[in-house]
């Protein structure tokens, strides 16, 4: 059974229990908490109207193969193969073959993930403006920037936390 | 007045932001919308920032908790090493805008500049006293490479005199920096005076 399982993404990633000492200091900021799972709970909201919850989860699993950060990416990966989206796209993600997509509004939605990620001092006006090209509305650009900058915050708490934690367990 | 410091394309300067794409119009608005702007930021109404997140309002919404919880909750992490830290990040980004911000806030609370000028100019080798040196490479750590960063990158920053609250605190304003850049630069530029 899962009742016992943290419904927070964050710990339950990392391994954080109450009994861990890096889990009362997260807590802590108990605020922040709980802003960082709503944060993630509204982007991930199967009814958000706009980019499907597969697009969304694929763009996660790109950001997260491309940081690198492991668990992160394993997880998106699992959300993913939980929502039944195809095994062969999942992978092209994970393998980082974008080349291989040829959706062409997922395609655009992947490769702005890929500049935000990689070097986002380089995307430009251009990179923006290629999201209403494909089809994008406004809104749907701004659902887009937020989670790839979301997950960018997701994967160095996640990181940042479970060196804290492995820290703990060698004392 | 402070000093205006311009270094390798980084400044002090107070600047602009304009969106590249459609901001919501204040006349259209929501009672949402204008709720969630009101919560965000004095400036949000007039801020072409928060007028183009705002199409979606409950990411923005919960975005702004999380920000304002970790760059302004009492206790911790100086607030002023909160903003080295924001400051740092955002040289490493390349976001000359966020870059701006923090240099201010940093002078205001810390009443110095000398440590924004060396992380304008070489943030590898910035710090002006081994804490800050310790926190200015943490904030590279976790910026550059999140999957490398190791117990090690922790205990160099205990080594040095942080809490585990501190750290804490570090992480956080190093990660919503993570998320803040990718806005500023890829949604819109900044305006110089």
């Amino acid at each position: 059974m899962t009742t016992t399982q943290p419904t927070d993404t964050i710990d339950r990633l990392v391994g954080l229990s109450p009994t861990l000492n890096t889990y009362s200091v997260r807590h802590q900021r108990d605020k922040v908490v709980a802003a960082t799972q709503k944060s993630e709970e509204g982007l991930f909201d199967p009814t958000l109207p706009g980019l499907t919850l597969a697009e969304r989860l694929l763009v996660a699993l790109l950001a997260c193969t491309l940081t690198p950060s492991a668990l992160c990416a394993a997880e998106y990966r699992q959300r993913l193969v939980d929502l039944n989206v195809e095994k062969s796209l999942i992978d092209h993600i994970s393998n980082g073959a974008l080349e291989q997509i040829t959706d062409a509004r997922l395609r655009s939605i992947l490769t702005f993930t890929h500049a935000l990620i990689t070097d986002p001092v380089k995307a430009d006006k251009a990179a923006l403006q290629a999201l209403p090209i494909a089809g994008l509305s406004t809104p749907e650009v701004v659902t887009l920037a937020q989670l790839i900058a979301f997950v960018s915050y997701q994967v160095r708490v996640v990181a940042g936390l479970n060196a804290m934690k492995l820290l703990e367990l060698q004392a | 007045m402070s000093d205006l410091i311009e270094i390798k394309g980084f400044t002090n300067a107070t600047l602009g932001w304009k969106a590249w794409l459609d901001v919501v119009s204040l006349d259209s608005a929501t009672p949402e919308q204008i709720a969630v702007l009101e919560e965000s930021h004095p400036q949000a109404k007039v801020s072409d920032y928060y007028l183009f997140l705002v199409h979606q309002p409950e990411v923005l919404k919960q975005r702004s908790v999380a920000f304002n919880a970790i760059m302004y909750a009492p206790g911790g992490m100086p607030r002023a090493e909160r903003e080295l830290g924001a400051t740092v990040v955002s040289r490493i980004n390349g976001c000359v805008y966020c870059a701006s911000v923090h240099a201010q806030r940093f002078e205001q609370l810390a009443k110095r500049t000398d440590a924004i000028i060396e992380v304008f100019n070489d943030p590898h080798a910035a710090g002006t006293s081994e804490r800050e040196r310790a926190i200015v490479q943490f904030s590279i750590a976790l910026t550059s490479a999140p999957d490398a960063v190791s117990p090690a990158d922790i205990q160099a920053l205990k080594d040095v005199g942080l809490t585990e609250l501190e750290i804490l605190d570090l992480m956080h304003s190093v990660a919503i920096f993570a998320w803040a850049n990718r806005l500023m630069l890829n949604l819109g530029e900044p305006v110089f005076p």
